[in-house]
């Protein structure tokens, strides 16, 4: 065996689902023998309770071009579209020297980290709200602001 | 999380197989030999993408089975180091947390790595000593985490009888940070 590309390409978890679906993934764990491989069917479980399984490619190609401004390496634009942070918080991990690189200037009025949050929250669909969740409606309306943790 | 990952690999293809059309025949084999499999320094094979070039053909002497050069693309699973994921946590001992990706369960979170000023409670469960009060690591929530390591070990020649069992690849992992740990920690 030999590798001629370690890496000819990265796919997001959108592009992954949609492959596995076309070849016949499904929910059901009995709908998809045969057709899947168990192993294949345990990473589509995975990926359809994570925000992926609400995206489009409309959708990923608005939030690309929205976020060019910011000028992110592509491995942080790939996490944060597989990860769909909805807040300041969430998203000061993925992004490297985040205080650095983005401004935050309150005198000016000018917060880079809030503007990347407002269209990940406006362009990419939540994730699917998990049954058992009793704290908030996961659709609620996009440009709620975080809550200050006391 | 995801790439891909381009192969050449001479394929021999059993007998059994020889009725079949040879697209098909080709990716059954392929898919026995790497699907659900590490491949060291390339991660853990997900699926075969596609098949980009079948060559030979040829019988070697002795042999039952031809044997053709198969050129194609496996979508690897390979997160790369500095990513967040997110997993679930699974068991938490003296060394520090186990989080599970459904697909992959060998993700350790080691105790230099966990939050500062973390502390083991009674039961065996992480707890975050915060300002605002402490914050338990509860099991089954789900964790972001920061990829700090992929280690692929290599295959032991011996193993003790009771030894866990061998794990090809594994993700240390870190949640110390602004935004890392329980989601529940850091959602509006």
């Amino acid at each position: 065996m030999k590798t001629l590309q370690a890496n000819a390409g990265v796919l997001t978890n959108l592009e992954v689902l949609e492959f596995l679906r076309a070849r016949g993934a499904t929910s059901d764990p009995m709908g998809c023998l045969g057709a899947v491989a168990p192993s294949e069917c345990k990473v589509f479980d995975y990926l359809v309770n994570t925000p992926a399984c609400n995206q489009t490619r409309g959708a990923i190609d608005e939030f690309l071009k929205r976020c060019e401004k910011f000028k992110l390496a592509k491995a942080e634009k790939f996490n944060i579209i597989n990860l769909r942070p909805s807040n300041q918080a969430l998203i000061d991990p993925i992004i490297e020297y985040c205080e650095k690189r983005l401004t935050k200037d309150e005198a000016r009025g000018i917060d880079e980290v809030q503007e990347l949050v407002d269209s990940v929250l406006e362009v990419l669909p939540p994730p699917p709200a998990k049954p058992d969740e009793e704290m908030q409606d996961l659709e609620e309306t996009p440009t709620a602001k975080p809550m200050e943790e006391n | 999380m995801f790439c891909l990952s381009l192969i050449e690999h001479n394929l021999p293809l059993p007998p059994h197989l020889l009725n079949r059309p040879l697209l098909d025949a080709i990716k059954e084999e392929l898919e026995r030999l790497f699907l659900d499999k590490v491949l060291s320094n390339l991660g853990l094979c997900i699926s075969i993408y596609d098949i980009r070039a079948i060559e030979g053909g040829f019988v070697f002497p002795g042999d039952g089975s031809s044997t053709y050069k198969v050129v194609f693309r496996l979508i690897m699973f390979r997160p790369y180091v500095g990513e967040i994921l997110c997993g679930k946590l699974k068991a938490s001992d003296a060394n520090g947390l186990h989080l599970s990706l459904g697909f992959f369960d060998d993700i350790k979170v080691p105790v230099h790595l966990l939050p500062h000023k973390s502390r083991m409670g009674d039961d065996g469960i992480w707890i975050w000593e915060h300002e605002c009060g402490d914050l338990p690591m509860d099991l089954d929530e789900e964790v972001h985490f920061r990829v700090t390591k992929i280690n692929y070990p290599p295959i032991p020649v011996e193993q003790d009888a009771n030894a866990s069992p061998f794990s090809p690849m594994e993700i240390i992992g870190e949640i110390y940070g602004d935004g890392l740990g329980l989601l529940s920690w850091w959602a509006d």
